[in-house]
């Protein structure tokens, strides 16, 4: 599905994320192009901010990885910690949900900023600073001059993730990462900092990985979808054909279960279709597909063989996909 | 103040608060000058009828949670009046006050902050009842709460950990429900959910409002979560009440700016691809 | 991606569990060890620890009636360190149950009750930290007399602050949870709150906490002792055998070793319980994955 005239901004192979006892991610492939959004979607428990972390470097103690990931010509699964180490910030970054408690809390914001810039590029202390007040004016800072000098609890939370997006971006990395970066922020907000990613991230084309549960997000600011479900990803594809033509159920569930304006009732009688069940534990998860038990289609094949992802033709993975749109409408 | 009544107006209000405001004193700013004050409620006027949802949206900051404390009685209005069943609540006596406590009830954001994680499911859901002096057969009226939330008896000797956001969040709303009430308050019930799961909740609110004729309040900063369950919505802004109507009508000609920045902060999928939502 | 790569279990990483579970393991062994000898020493000594036997003085160790040798005063040292295990239990658990109780009651008190009962505990609590407790302990043994009490009273004093903060703080941790605020909604009061809501939360804590001070405790005890500030004879502690000890260690070194070893086994012991049981009874670590 994408033409890689380059070499890929990263490129995934059957990751695997686990911790001896549990296994969170069960196999997890996906390429982004240079330049590439690709949104990954998931509940709680599917196994996506592992999968971050894992491209990161970053999982807790004890948890480890297998499969491969390039990134840059290296396969960072076998990097040492600090050659990973030296990559974060360069050519891949991240944005987590949470600005308050990933900023340093008794550093001001410029000085964070310029040391990340300091730090890669080795650009001298003034120099660092300029280009520090220059990144907080492209992100829509006001009077970033004064700004630079405040502490993280000086300024309100649609400003430290801005600052965020400014320390991921200040080296022009390859690849970002963001890890819900709008959850935190009231709604009004939040707009105004995905606008400002994605120009952020188009002006210096760089690629994104935007990890969230919430589609709409997905569907304004990526252009590739994976949706994970129990540590795998169940349907892969361009953002306009998964989310307007989903093929596999639980694509089709999640996107029912979007309470939007556009298809409310008048009278407030309208209901949501929910997905029946909850996601299931990592521990127990059930035999085929992890998805049968809340699947309307699901058959004793479901129940029993775990369907793979196929080719473009066979995206999600799924026994029994839903049909195109135009062949039946059903569902 | 209301433009929308979509009950007659001799249906009298459950829970209701009048004119009512609230001054916070923050501390001064150097060691004689005054203490700077900060209006959180500038005479709010909101009420709620038994089978009615009513909805309060506003970002943080706008008075929502100062409103939540007056209404479930937390906290006593500096000027104004909270009434349930057209008694003051503060000056109504014990009596009263206890009715209140028993026919208002609460449900929280965060599932798994809102049940103690030491005591059994079933320890907690006979809680409000022993707290408020509740006779009568608590076993059978446990069962019954169970089923009106879909939950199975074998989660009563379970601890919290042992359930999912969205099963404690149902456990929740079944401790709510146990003491018989006539209003329920949500506060951002879903926000902490996972989208498939949010349905769930949403859904199973809106048929406690029809099959048990509550009145519920439903708070959230979403305009379109609480357009789902909800008939009537008020937007704060600032400590103020400064629009109400249905939900439709402030998402199609939304009035107030607050309104407006709300609508205008609705993501949807469809805007999304289109490829509009961020323009 | 292959369905081999996606079911077989990955390499387990499990050197950290084990080894949480090994500091339990051990923590436990010696901390019952240690229970056990001060129990037996009521029933069974090897023969009397206090009584001198002039032509048994200084039998070297690994003898079949002493079985670590005797004393200067041909004192039988197995029946010396067995009754001291019970004057360590003594003071080690007394002090730290009687701090416990009262940093519980007053770290509670601080943390539910007000803004001004908690300024008024926790500068009391930092005042009371910022007087040397071994200074303090040595005023009182001169003005009450030493002995188990005097030291267990000393031990009260200097532990009490230190439990008041740490239950002060885990208590308005809890105090800042959801369901406190639903209790408070469906009109409990705040002593039920603080029974039923609170304590149950923070029993983790109390339990590591009482583990570490008890093992404080008879290091303090043993120093006091050692000083001649602590308990005395009939009583034995293990303090006071390395201060007789000393005078006799250019004769017989062993002499020292054998309570400074009890010593150090008995406050490993109870410290790796600590740890242990703090891993284990971490709710953060018992959470769902």
């Amino acid at each position: 599905m994408q033409t890689n005239s380059a070499r890929p901004a990263i490129e995934v192979r059957d990751l695997v994320v686990g911790n001896g006892d549990v296994t969170a991610v069960r196999g997890v492939s996906f390429t982004i192009p240079q330049g590439g959004r690709m949104g990954l979607v998931g509940e709680s428990g599917s196994g996506k901010s592992m999968t971050a972390l894992a491209l990161m470097g970053l999982l807790p103690m004890g948890w480890s990885t297998r499969g491969s990931i390039l990134h840059d010509g290296v396969d960072l699964v076998t990097q040492s910690d600090r050659a990973l180490s030296s990559r974060r910030g360069r050519t891949l970054s991240m944005v987590f949900q949470d600005p308050l408690s990933s900023l340093n809390p008794v550093r001001r914001v410029g000085d964070q900023i310029s040391s990340v810039i300091r730090r890669h590029t080795g650009a001298d202390k003034r120099t660092a600073e300029a280009q520090t007040v220059e990144l907080m004016k492209q992100m829509n800072l006001p009077r970033a001059e004064q700004l630079v000098r405040a502490y993280p609890h000086e300024i309100s939370g649609g400003q430290r993730q801005r600052i965020m997006i400014a320390m991921a971006l200040a080296c022009y990395p390859q690849l970002i990462i963001a890890d819900e970066p709008t959850t935190a922020l009231d709604v009004t907000v939040q707009k105004q900092v995905l606008r400002l990613l994605n120009g952020a991230v188009r002006d210096r084309g760089s690629a994104l990985l935007m990890i969230t549960h919430d589609l709409p997000i997905i569907a304004a600011m990526c252009d590739t979808v994976a949706v994970m479900y129990a540590g795998r990803i169940v349907e892969i594809g361009p953002v306009q054909e998964v989310f307007r033509n989903p093929r596999h159920h639980y694509t089709r569930g999640l996107l029912d279960s979007q309470p939007t304006m556009d298809n409310i009732a008048l009278d407030g009688s309208s209901r949501l279709v929910s997905i029946p069940g909850m996601v299931p534990p990592l521990h127990a998860l059930p035999t085929g597909c992890a998805f049968n038990p809340r699947c309307p289609a699901a058959t004793d094949k479901c129940r029993e063989q775990m369907p793979e992802l196929g080719a473009e033709a066979l995206r999600a993975a799924c026994w029994h996909p839903l049909a195109k749109v135009g062949e039946v409408a059903a569902q | 103040m209301s433009t929308v009544t979509p009950f007659p107006a001799e249906v009298r209000p459950l829970l209701e608060v009048r004119q009512l405001s609230q001054v916070y004193h923050l501390n001064r700013q150097n060691l004689f000058g005054p203490r700077p004050t900060l209006k959180v409620l500038d005479t709010i006027d909101f009420a709620v009828r038994p089978g009615e949802a009513v909805g309060l949206v506003g970002e943080s900051g706008s008075g929502k949670t100062t409103l939540t404390r007056m209404l479930t009685g937390v906290e006593k209005p500096r000027e104004g009046q909270v009434l349930y069943d057209g008694v003051d609540v503060w000056l109504g006596g014990e009596a009263h006050r206890k009715l209140f406590r028993r026919s208002v009830q609460v449900v929280l954001q965060n599932p798994r902050s809102s049940l103690d994680p030491r005591m059994r499911v079933g320890t907690s859901l006979l809680e409000p009842l022993r707290s408020l002096r509740i006779e009568g057969d608590h076993a059978a009226r446990v069962l019954e709460v169970l089923d009106q939330v879909g939950l199975d008896k074998n989660a009563l000797e379970r601890f919290p950990h042992e359930f999912s956001g969205g099963q404690l969040q149902r456990i929740a709303i079944a401790r709510a429900l146990m003491p018989g009430p006539k209003v329920l308050i949500a506060d951002e019930p879903v926000s902490a959910l996972d989208v498939s799961i949010q349905a769930q909740v949403l859904n199973l609110l809106k048929d406690l409002v029809k099959n048990l004729g509550l009145g519920l309040v439903f708070i959230a900063h979403d305009l379109s979560v609480v357009a789902y369950t909800t008939s009537r919505v008020s937007v704060m802004s600032a400590g103020k009440i400064v629009e109400v109507g249905k939900p439709l009508d402030l998402f199609n000609r939304p009035q107030a700016d607050a309104t407006k920045a709300l609508v205008g902060a609705i993501l949807s999928v469809e805007s999304g691809l289109a490829g509009n939502a961020l323009a | 991606m292959t369905d081999i790569a996606a079911t077989a279990p990955i390499a387990p990483k499990k050197r950290r569990r084990l080894s949480l579970n090994a500091t339990l393991v051990v923590g436990i062994v010696l901390t019952i060890g240690f229970l056990v000898v001060a129990l037996v020493s009521f029933f069974w000594l090897p023969s009397n620890p206090n009584i001198p036997v002039i032509k048994n003085r200084m039998l070297p160790p690994f003898l079949p009636d002493h079985w670590l040798g005797t004393d200067g005063l041909g004192r039988d040292i197995v029946a010396q360190l067995m009754v001291g295990a019970r004057t360590s239990i003594l003071v080690g658990a007394g002090g730290a149950t009687v701090s416990l109780i009262l940093g519980t009651i007053t770290g509670l008190i601080a943390a539910a009750y007000g803004k001004l009962a908690d300024e008024t505990i926790s500068r009391g609590a930092d005042i009371m930290l910022s007087i040397p407790g071994m200074v303090t302990a040595l005023v009182l043994a001169a003005t009450m007399g030493s002995g188990a009490l005097t030291t267990i009273f000393a031990l009260t004093a200097f532990f009490t602050p230190s439990f008041t903060r740490v239950i002060r703080s885990a208590a308005m941790s809890v105090l800042q949870e959801d369901f406190i605020t639903s209790a408070k909604l469906y009109g409990r009061g705040k002593l039920f709150i603080l029974a039923r809501h609170v304590i149950p939360n923070i029993a983790g804590v109390m339990i590591v906490q009482f583990t570490l001070y008890f093992a404080a405790g008879i290091l303090t005890e043993a120093g006091l002792s050692y000083l001649g500030v602590g308990v005395t004879r009939p009583s034995i502690s293990w303090g006071m055998m390395l201060n007789e000890a000393q005078q006799t260690v250019g004769i017989s070194s062993p002499l020292a070793i054998w309570p400074g070893l009890a010593i150090v086994l008995v406050v490993l012991g109870l410290n790796l319980l600590g740890d242990g049981l703090r891993d284990v009874l971490d709710p953060k670590l018992k959470r769902r994955s």
